[in-house]
């Protein structure tokens, strides 16, 4: 059957839909290559021009020639068609395209769809909170063109399709929440397409100068933690990531052929764990971090033997996570296979070397005295702390420690350690962050890429494996900062955070972290609600025992309660938006109906009234005092008279008409 | 036969508003139909597409925006609805009008609720009519177009009023049973004279009809006009070629009469009578007409036009009442 309204395109409707479309494609710039973005930008502006001059409108072969082009461009870029990077940008393309065929109300429709469907590609990027707002609006902005072409004359007011869109759409939300929250999340993705190229910023498995000062760079948000009572000080703010027992002189890593036996591990607390949760963003790498050292693994984890954290896949959503942690602890014995380990050297420890670490050895009574010997060395020996160091081509470590003495966290951790397992001390090389800024607005930390750290464990007798971070050694005076950290973001590297200067500073990082906090109470109950909350929550009200059909039924029953309720709502809306004298008067009204005096559509009260006290004397004085009140309370502005309204209550419902 | 029969079953089965005062019938919850459009089974489609790639990537956000849309989705099932609920439709007059021209059937709709309805459509018969806004506490005018095919009455059973407000995605509609009908009149036959069994009345001002008695003046020579007619004097004198015109005694009274027109089926009798009539209303004659039932008297003027072509449309119908 025919459409019950004809809706003629217009020019002007078109550009409408367009700018609509290509804000739903906008926040896509971020995640496409930059010539795929011009491209994309190039087909808009055909379609703009077109508007004012016809002749450039593309015709049939032409479109088709574009179309084929356009899917040419994606494969060259992504050498694929499918998954999620290739995907979207040929979404974007068909996106584009189509805004050069709105010809008739089916492509209007299709428009607005496919605008959807890019909509909800977005969040495969970026999961914030300011793009979730961003897209919503652009979803009611397009709806609202749908809106626009179901209504024959134009509206009055240019954005009133809009506030009647938004109206509907805060009658959707109840349902949407009903069916987010007990809608079941599968944890297994049910098709999957390998090979996502990608360029996300994050620790690496394996470290050798240079890597770690690349990370500094990055502003990027790594994971936001939560203390669930006063966090420990900030000497022991260490996240744990990655444990690198293995080293070849250049690079320090764990090899993955060697397997770490698990064993029962004994580990005494000295002080109460810390229980703490942690949000952490995306980074595709299949490990966790944790403030060290964890005691329990989050689910879909395990912990290993040396306290990392393995993820049973590469994290590519947020997820979140609580656990206890222990801040300082004691460990009892270590097994000679991983003590030979933590003692192997590369190839390359020269003969300097070897002569410190002899002389340390020699001033030393024990294992302790020759890590402190060593922090003072760094200490005292003109060290310095940078951001950029020289390159050490030969041999990294040696020309590090006697020629450059220039360098970052993991020159000197990886000196440190090598020095320590020359002296026969079992040692491993720890990756991870270190410190957090701390956002006030939502009591929590927020650990960024540029807080990324190595540092340094060593074995001692009776107190198992110590952390140590010979960084922190460096004297102050001989820090560099780059410009960047010492104005305006806050944040400095490792140990050596300074707050940055400035009132428009201090604003900046108000408001940032005004938003962040918003975002982390987002991400908590929004981006991060898994099956596990679902568990709970279901649990808490036991509902947990269900089947799969029950369940359904329950999802349906909620659903359709949601519906009815607001079902009600827009069938009664025309009274529910009646002020309390408008309902009297209305009430006032249905009694006399019932007697058979009816108001008239077109009879104001006055009118209405004269004619009722015409047919029924025997109530005229009653009548007009109603009628005269109400009009008192209505037109006179005296709504808020309280005590005016009372009285006009009152004689409403004191008055009885009989039929005669 | 079966098919028909079970149309027919489904016919009665189907729900309608049906009529109140004055011909009005108004729209109750009960009587609304509502079915998605096509655009609104496409939309269905891509929120499943939308919910296995929200599951696939484990994306909670696609989730909720799916989740968001389907309630919109649903929600819309009840503006649309809401959106024809109460509204009331006044019949109106539909003027008569030949067979094969189209009848215009003029219908109100009126909106007796305190909020404006949009995209009201009427149709009938499968075609749709036009549509309006129509404003709060207030009416509106719809025009059905209905191509008319035979003469006689042409009754409206029912209408349908429908709306796709708000985004186009589910269409509610309603069948209103309502007391419409057009008459038709037959169409009028090609041109040609009735039988002579006219009264000649004697004419004081003359003749103008064509005949063959008196000779009345000169025109043009037309192609067809008979050698006999032409005036060869007149091209002697190389005055080109003449007709010489002859006028007839002619009545200023038709009498019309079924019966003498014989050797016609019914449907040629009355396009005839109804060609005759029209004619003799052109001409200015008085006329009357006989029908096997029914005997008008003379007269002339619209009224008695109408009331002639009515007593032909109806020929046979008299079992149906007017509407």
């Amino acid at each position: 059957m025919k459409q019950p309204v004809d809706f003629t395109v217009t020019p002007a409707f078109v550009t409408k839909l367009s700018l609509m479309m290509a804000l739903a494609l906008l926040p896509h710039v971020a995640n496409i290559p930059v010539n795929i973005s011009l491209y994309l930008l190039l087909l808009l502006t055909w379609r703009i021009a077109g508007l004012y001059w016809t002749r450039l409108l593309p015709g049939r072969w032409l479109l088709l020639a574009a179309t084929l082009i356009s899917i040419l461009i994606v494969y060259a870029q992504y050498q694929t068609l499918l998954g999620r990077d290739a995907g979207v940008a040929l979404l974007g393309m068909m996106l584009m395209l189509k805004v050069n065929e709105i010809t008739k109300r089916r492509d209007i429709y299709v428009s607005v769809f496919i605008s959807y469907f890019v909509i909800i590609t977005q969040f495969l990027f970026s999961q914030s909170v300011l793009l979730t707002l961003y897209l919503l609006g652009v979803v009611i902005g397009l709806t609202s063109l749908l809106l626009e072409i179901n209504r024959v004359t134009p509206p009055r007011r240019p954005y009133q399709p809009l506030i009647s869109t938004f109206k509907i759409t805060l009658q959707a939300l109840p349902i949407a929440l009903v069916l987010f929250i007990i809608f079941p999340r599968i944890t297994q993705p049910l098709w999957n397409f390998s090979s996502e190229a990608s360029a996300r910023t994050g620790l690496d498995d394996r470290v050798s100068p240079g890597t770690i000062s690349e990370l500094i760079e990055s502003s990027e948000v790594a994971f936001r933690v939560q203390f669930m009572q006063p966090p420990p000080p900030k000497q022991q703010r260490y996240w744990r990531g990655l444990v690198m027992w293995d080293t070849d002189g250049y690079s320090w890593y764990t090899d993955d052929k060697q397997v770490l036996r698990s064993e029962t591990i004994k580990l005494m607390m000295i002080d109460n764990p810390v229980k703490y949760e942690i949000f952490l963003e995306p980074h595709d790498e299949a490990w966790l971090f944790a403030l060290d050292l964890p005691l329990e693994a989050p689910p879909n984890s395990r912990l290993s033997q040396d306290f990392q954290l393995r993820y049973n896949e590469p994290v590519t959503k947020p997820i979140n996570y609580s656990l206890h942690s222990l801040t300082r602890y004691g460990m009892t014995r270590l097994a000679p296979g991983l003590r030979r380990r933590a003692l192997q050297l590369g190839d390359n420890v020269t003969q300097r070397q070897r002569d410190l670490v002899a002389r340390w050895r020699a001033d030393s009574a024990d294992d302790r005295a020759i890590v402190d010997q060593a922090l003072a060395f760094f200490n005292t020996e003109p060290f310095i702390y940078t951001l950029s160091p020289p390159r050490y081509p030969g041999n990294p470590v040696d020309e590090f420690l006697f020629e450059g003495m220039a360098g970052f966290c993991e020159h000197y951790a990886t000196s440190f350690s090598q020095l320590m397992r020359i002296a026969g001390i079992p040692s491993r090389l720890v990756l991870g962050y270190q410190g957090g800024e701390y956002n006030a607005l939502g009591d929590y930390f927020i650990v960024r890429q540029y807080h990324a750290h190595a540092w340094s464990e060593v074995w001692l007798e009776g107190r198992g494996w110590v952390r140590i971070d010979p960084t922190a050694a460096v004297a102050p005076e001989r820090i560099e900062y780059p410009l960047r950290l010492a104005f305006g973001e806050q944040g400095a590297p490792a140990m050596f955070e300074i707050d940055g200067g400035g009132m428009v500073a201090a604003m900046m990082r108000h408001f940032t972290h005004a938003l962040d906090s918003a975002n982390i109470q987002w991400r908590r109950w929004v981006v991060g609600y898994s099956r596990e909350h679902q568990f709970t929550l279901m649990r808490n009200f036991g509902l947990d025992s269900y089947s799969a059909m029950q369940w359904s039924l329950v999802t349906l029953g909620m659903v359709a309660i949601v519906l009815l309720l607001v079902g009600l709502n827009i069938v009664r809306r025309g009274r529910l938006l009646l002020s309390p004298a408008q309902q009297g008067y209305q009430r006032f009204c249905n009694k006399l109906s019932r007697i058979g005096i009816s108001r008239r559509s077109y009879e104001g009260p006055m009118d209405f009234a004269r004619r009722a006290a015409r047919n029924r004397p025997d109530l005229a004085r009653q009548i007009m005092a109603i009628v005269d009140l109400y009009i008192r309370l209505r037109y006179a502005s005296q709504e808020r008279d309280g005590r005016q309204l009372r009285l006009f209550a009152r004689q409403v419902r004191q008055f009885r008409p009989r039929q005669r | 036969m079966a098919a028909p029969l079970t149309a027919d079953w489904l016919q009665r089965l189907r729900r309608r508003a049906k009529p109140e005062s004055r011909g009005r019938v108004r729209i109750v919850p009960r009587s609304i139909y509502i079915l998605p459009t096509r655009q609104g089974m496409l939309l269905a489609l891509l929120l499943l597409l939308m919910l296995a790639g929200s599951i696939n990537y484990g994306s909670n956000l696609g989730h909720l925006m799916t989740f968001l849309l389907g309630g919109l989705w649903l929600v819309t099932i009840l503006h649309t609805w809401r959106n024809l609920l109460g509204l009331s439709i006044q019949p109106g007059e539909a003027a008569p009008v030949f067979a094969g021209q189209t009848a215009d059937f003029t219908l109100r709709v009126l909106n007796h609720d305190g909020s404006s309805r949009y995209g009201i459509a009427l149709g009938a018969r499968k075609r749709p009519g036009g549509s309006v806004d129509i404003p709060a506490d207030s009416g509106s005018e719809l025009h059905i177009a209905v191509k008319t095919e035979r003469r006689g009455i042409l009754p409206i059973p029912e209408i349908t009023i429908q709306t796709s407000f708000p985004f186009g995605l589910f269409r509610a509609w309603s069948y209103a049973r309502l007391d419409l009908s057009c008459l038709v009149y037959p169409k009028p036959a090609a041109r040609g004279e009735p039988p002579t069994l006219a009264i000649y009345n004697h004419s004081d001002s003359g003749d103008r009809g064509v005949g063959a008695d008196d000779f009345i003046g000169l025109r043009g020579y037309r192609l067809g006009d008979s050698p006999r007619q032409i005036d060869w004097k007149a091209h002697a004198r190389e005055r080109g070629l003449m007709s010489k015109q002859f006028g007839g005694d002619r009545s200023e009274q038709v009498s019309l009469d079924w019966e003498l027109l014989q050797g016609y089926d019914t449907e040629e009798r009355l396009s005839l009578l109804c060609r005759f009539i029209l004619q003799a209303e052109e001409r200015e004659q008085s006329y009357s007409l006989r029908m096997p039932q029914e005997k008008i008297p003379t007269g002339s003027g619209p009224r008695h036009q109408q009331r002639c072509l009515s007593l032909l449309a109806r020929h046979g119908h008299d079992d149906e009442t007017a509407g």
